[in-house]
Parts: C-alpha cells; structure tokens; sequence
C-alpha cells in the first residue's frame, strides 16, 4: 500500500516538476539563454492566481486564460527589449542578464506582497480521492490534467503552427534559419514570450498546491534547472521525463534513506547524468 | 558594439561611485553627543528578510517609544535612541563583518545580536572582544551562550522549555497518546527543537514511532508523509519554517492524515500560519518564547503586555508575535539596564544587565550565569477559531486542550 501511493504521488508531483521546468526548458533550448528569473515567473504567476481568486473569486483554472496572454506580452517585451541586445554575446552575459532581472522582479514582488507566506485556499475545499487507501488530493490532480493540457498544447504548437516550426527551425541551426528567411529576433522573443506563459501558467496551477512567496523562486528554480538535465534540453517529452524521474527518486529516495536525503540524492543524480549523459534520457532534438 | 559597450561601462561606473558614495554618506556617524547608538546587524534581504523585518518592527518601535518618552535617562540627563542597521544578507560570516564594522565605524555603544543562533554565536566573538554588551533577540540554543562570554545577554529561555511543556500537557490531557512522529527541517534550530522533543517524549514513556529530517528548501513531503501515515503515530510533531510548515500541513490534509495531537514549532504562533493554513490551522498545538495574550505590567517602557501589543498595531496594522516582542524586550531591557547603571559605559552596564531582576510587558527578565535569561516561562498555546488560546501556563490560561487534528 505505502508502495503504490509513493508511485502515485511521485506520477503526480512529476508532472508538476514538468510543468515548472518546460518554459525554462524551451528557453534554454531554443535561445541558448538560462534564465535566472524563471523562479521569480512562476511566483509571479502565484500572485496573479492568489489575487485574481481573493479579489474577484476566479478559480485558479479560470485565472489561466487571464495570466497567459499577460505573461506572453511580458515575456515578449523582455526579450525584445533586454535580452535581444544581448543575445549573441557570450552566455555568461545573458546570464548575467537574467540574474538582474531575476533580483528586480524578485524585490517588486517583496516590495508589493512582501515577503510573507501566503497561500491560495480554495473554498470549499476540494479535499481528497481516495481509491482503496491510495489517496489522490484533487487539486493537485486538477493541476496535473491542465498542466498536461498546457504541455500538449505547447507540442502541438511547435508541430503544427508555422511560427512553432520556425521555433524548431532556429532551435536546430539559426543561421540556416535565418537564410530561410525566419525573422530570428522576432522568433526569440515569442519563444520567450511562450516560456513567459508556461513560467505564469505553472504558478497558476503551483498556487493551489504551494505556500506563495518571492522566496520560494529559488526553490522553483533549481528543480526546473535539475529537470532539464535529467531529461534533456528544449525538448516537451524530456521536461516530462526529466519531471517523473525526478519525482520518484525523491520519493523513492526519501522513504528508503529518509527526506533529509531525498534531495542529496537527486543532486547525486544530477552530477551523474552530467558526467554520463549530458544531453539528457530524450536526448538533444529539437521540438518536432 | 564597442561604443555601446564603452557606454555600458560608462554607466556602470557611475552607477558603483553612487552607490559607494551613498554608503560612504550612510556610514558617517551621526555628531551628535546626547545620542546613545544601539547596532542591529541584520539579514535584511536574503531568506531571512522576513524575520530580520520582524526584528527591525520591534526594535523601531522600542526606539519611537523611548524617544517620544524623552529619551534614556542616564543620571539624570536625557539621550535619545539611535539604531543602525546593517544588512548581512542572510550571510553568517558576513554578521561577523558587519558587527565589527559598527563597533569600529559607526562607533555604537551597543549591540544587538545577529538572527538566529547561528549568526548571534559567530558575531557574538567580535562584540566580546570589543567589549560591548550584546542582547540576542533571537537565540535559543545554550550552545551560544556556553562560551564563557561576559558581554552576552539573550531574551529566549533554552529550546527545552518549549518542548518539556508541551509534553507534560500532552501526557496530561491525553494519556493514550503513545506513539509519536517527528518531522524536522535539517537546520539548526529546528532540528534542535525536534531532539528535544524526542527526549521530552521518551522521558514520558513515549515511544518515537518515526523521526526523520527533511532538507531546506523541500518542495514535497508526501513521500515523508505518506510514511508516517503508515505507522499511524497519535502525536506528529513537525518543525520548520513557516512555509515548510504550511507545506506539510497542506499535505497532510491532502493525504488525510488525522491524530489526536498535531504540533508545530514555529510558524503557529505567526499570524500568517493562521491566515495561510485557514480551517487546517485548527486545533494545531505550538509553544512560543511569548505570545501576545501573556499579561504582564512592567517597569519598562511599554508599561505593560496590553499597552505594547496596542501600541503594536497602531504602527503596524498587525498583532505582535514572539519575534517582534523579542527585539523590542531587548531593547526596553538596555533602557532599563542603562538607567539603572546610571552611565552608557559598557562595563557598567553589563553589570547591570548582569543584575537586573525586573518585570517587563514581555515577562520577568532575570539573566543566568551564561548570560540567557532564565525568568521567563514559554506559553503552549493552541489554535481554536482561528486564534491561538493560551493553555499553560496555568496563570494565564484562555482554555482547554482539544484533542483531534482532522
């Protein structure tokens, strides 16, 4: 019984770690460019759920539709406006880049909603399924079917849109993209403007499960950057992979060597697969 | 390229001489004579800006009231209350730094010590060397106050007297209660609570069904969880930080764990807990160094536990908590201590502080040997209807334990 629901748990928590890390991924897949605020985006998009639900009574899966074009225009401004500047310059500087950006945002939010803890409680509850003593919390399935949702979404786009080819395209070799006559610059900021919009939608769906603060983005970060290694860089099915593994070594790992352990473990991972697999469990395609 | 480069340069440059000359202008000390300065190392930004700002609200407020009451009384003449701040950035070895440079730059005759017993027992080195006295808002553990210093003083009693209470209530008002659980953030103080309360427990003939330890920065506890659901234990006793704790509490719902006690030590005596958690709050149990419904009437500044708390939320908007009470205990202690000494000369008033047996809004204030007060005596409260209700001790007491954490 405690085996089946640590597997359950971890298929749930794994397909939120995806969640979290598929905007970081498709970033840092297609633009070459890590970034560092991607933390504070999602917390971001928290507060947009936290204060679209206490202030007007929209449901976080409402909230979705709101937060996403907000976060594509602001993911899309950025990158125009920042990143482009930078963006053939050595990755340390993007880097950089993003640090700052990561350290503003991240004062505003404290600034505007300080630092304390808030949380996003749903009223009524929505409690709990329980399938002969497994236990499932609904929130956290609502999550997982629109984070699904959202990434099948983002698959299909980069499939079948002709913008998400030239993402693909830029992705696979810039400057033959560019000879095909694929608008780069144009192309960078909608792709991160999408990962904008996957970063707000993850904190949407986050803000039903999590406590909400500007200091949790560290936290977000970390599994969205361990995430990518595991399961390979820009692509959907790796962030799901990466997602999954990560979540049932964390499980796994915690009732066999203890919580404390659990996280120690999926660094251990992390070296390992860098050591021995650096592109990842999918590999280094593109989004096809 | 190179131009906008030459330009970024440019603007950086200027950007680090503002700043440089903005802490340059920040460090001169005030020339003031009738000023006493009191440092406060701070974490100001970093994971502990949300405490080093409850800090900061209790030690500002001490400042405003002493000052609109015409300052410190030193043998007869009037100094008003200065605080310098300095921000370590969550950093412990930077405490260090930042202790000494205000012993040495900003010239402060006293010092409060850095967040937590970590930084406090590091920076506390410097202030012993320079000799200037030193009151911890915010230590517990003995291990900081064993060093044999004579210029430290701390306002939270040892971790045990949390916890031996707690057990003692639980053992009295439910005697079935027999296995427990512990959950405990792998960090200084709470892992030191949570031993305690496993000694505490065994001592009372508990058996400790599980305890385990969970990393900073955890994102789930359901595998834990999950875990020690299966053992079934009648008392989970779970600490952290208040996030952590929203966390598992959070989970625990979603996972329907229920006991006939569930404890948290320390995010239940924060009123964020109370809002965040909502109707999960319930019937959780807490100790605390102090709790806002503690009535004392004091010689000191605030007067009294009532008038402290008002005063409080007429600043802030927000009902005071151990952590806030603290920083202002301390600094109402060092008034009370100076005026006593008569003189700011460091020496004369450690002794005083050394001495000093007095009733303040925070509670009885009397140092032991180490330098840790020994006086005060940590109420175990518990949240019903959304507030906490004091159950020991006994003096004041609000109402009975509640069994069953659904």
């Amino acid at each position: 019984m405690l085996a089946a629901q640590v597997l359950i748990n971890a298929l749930v928590l794994g397909c939120l770690y995806a969640c979290i890390a598929i905007g970081f991924s498709l970033v840092w897949g297609v633009l070459n460019v890590i970034n560092l605020a991607h933390g504070s985006f999602i917390v971001l998009g928290a507060y947009g759920a936290w204060w679209l639900y206490h202030a007007f009574g929209i449901a976080p899966w409402y909230a979705l539709a709101i937060v996403a074009p907000l976060f594509f225009v602001f993911g899309y401004a950025i990158q125009r406006s920042i990143l482009n500047q930078v963006i053939a310059a050595p990755v340390l500087v993007t880097l950089t880049m993003t640090f700052g950006l990561d350290l503003l945002l991240n004062n505003v939010m404290i600034y505007f909603f300080t630092a304390d803890f808030r949380k996003l409680t749903l009223s009524p509850p929505v409690g709990s399924l329980s399938f002969g003593g497994v236990v499932v919390p609904v929130d956290r399935l609502i999550a997982l079917v629109l984070a699904l949702a959202l990434t099948f979404a983002l698959y299909v786009i980069l499939r079948r849109s002709r913008t998400g080819r030239a993402i693909v395209a830029v992705r696979l070799d810039r400057d033959a993209a560019t000879l095909m006559g694929v608008d780069v610059k144009s192309i960078y900021a909608i792709a991160f403007g999408i990962g904008a919009v996957m970063a707000g939608c993850a904190g949407v769906l986050m803000a039903l499960i999590f406590p909400i603060s500007p200091l949790v983005s560290t936290a977000y970060l970390t599994k969205a950057f361990v995430v990518c290694v595991l399961g390979g860089l820009g692509s959907v099915s790796g962030a799901l992979a990466g997602g999954l593994l990560l979540a049932l070594i964390e499980g796994v790992g915690s009732v066999l060597f203890g919580p404390a352990l659990a996280t120690t473990l999926s660094f251990v991972l992390l070296i390992v697969f860098l050591v021995v697999r650096p592109q990842g469990l999918m590999g280094r395609k593109g989004f096809e | 390229m190179d131009r906008t480069r030459r330009n970024l340069a440019a603007t950086v440059a200027s950007a680090a001489c503002l700043v440089a000359a903005g802490l340059l202008a920040s460090a001169a000390p005030a020339a003031a004579d009738d000023v006493i300065r009191f440092g406060a190392p701070l974490p100001l930004t970093g994971p502990l800006a949300p405490e080093a700002i409850k800090q900061k609200q209790g030690y500002d407020l001490w400042a405003e009231e002493a000052n609109k009451a015409g300052g410190i009384d030193v043998g007869g003449k009037r100094y008003k209350v200065e605080i310098v701040y300095t921000d370590y950035q969550s950093n412990t070895p930077r405490s260090v730094q930042a202790t000494e440079q205000m012993i040495t730059q900003n010239k402060v005759n006293f010092l409060f010590g850095a967040f937590g017993s970590g930084a406090a027992k590091a920076a506390s080195s410097v202030s012993e060397k320079y000799r200037i006295p030193t009151i911890a808002a915010a230590a517990s553990s003995a291990q900081v106050y064993d060093q044999g210093y004579k210029f430290l003083f701390g306002t939270f009693t040892p971790n045990d007297t949390l916890t031996t209470p707690l057990t003692k209530l639980v053992r009295e008002k439910a005697p079935d209660v027999k296995k427990v659980a512990i959950l405990a953030r792998n960090d200084l103080f709470p892992l030191a609570i949570a031993q305690e309360l496993e000694k505490s427990a065994k001592a009372n003939g508990m058996e400790v069904v599980y305890f385990e330890k969970y990393a900073i920065n955890t994102l789930d506890h359901s595998a834990a969880l999950s875990q020690m659901k299966a053992l079934a234990p009648q008392w989970i006793f779970v600490t952290g930080y208040i996030n952590d704790l929203l966390l598992v509490r959070k989970q625990m719902v979603d996972q329907q764990m229920k006991a006939p006690v569930v404890s948290m030590i320390a995010g239940p005596a924060y009123q964020e807990f109370i809002d965040a958690a909502g109707q999960s709050a319930e019937n959780i149990s807490s100790a605390a160094w102090w709790h806002p419904a503690v009535r004392y009437e004091g010689k000191d500044v605030f007067k009294s536990t009532v008038n402290y708390v008002k005063l409080f939320r007429d600043k802030y908007k927000a009902t005071p908590d151990y952590a806030q009470a603290s920083a202002s205990a301390a600094g109402a202690i060092f008034q009370l201590a100076i005026e006593k000494a008569g003189s700011i000369d460091p020496q004369k008033v450690r002794d005083a502080l050394a001495s000093l047996d007095v009733m303040t809004f925070y509670g009885p204030v009397k140092f032991g040997p180490t330098g840790q007060i020994v006086s005060l005596e940590p109420p175990v409260f518990q949240i019903q209807g959304a507030k906490p209700v004091v159950l020991l001790p006994a003096a004041i007491k609000q109402g009975e334990f509640r069994l069953g954490v659904q």
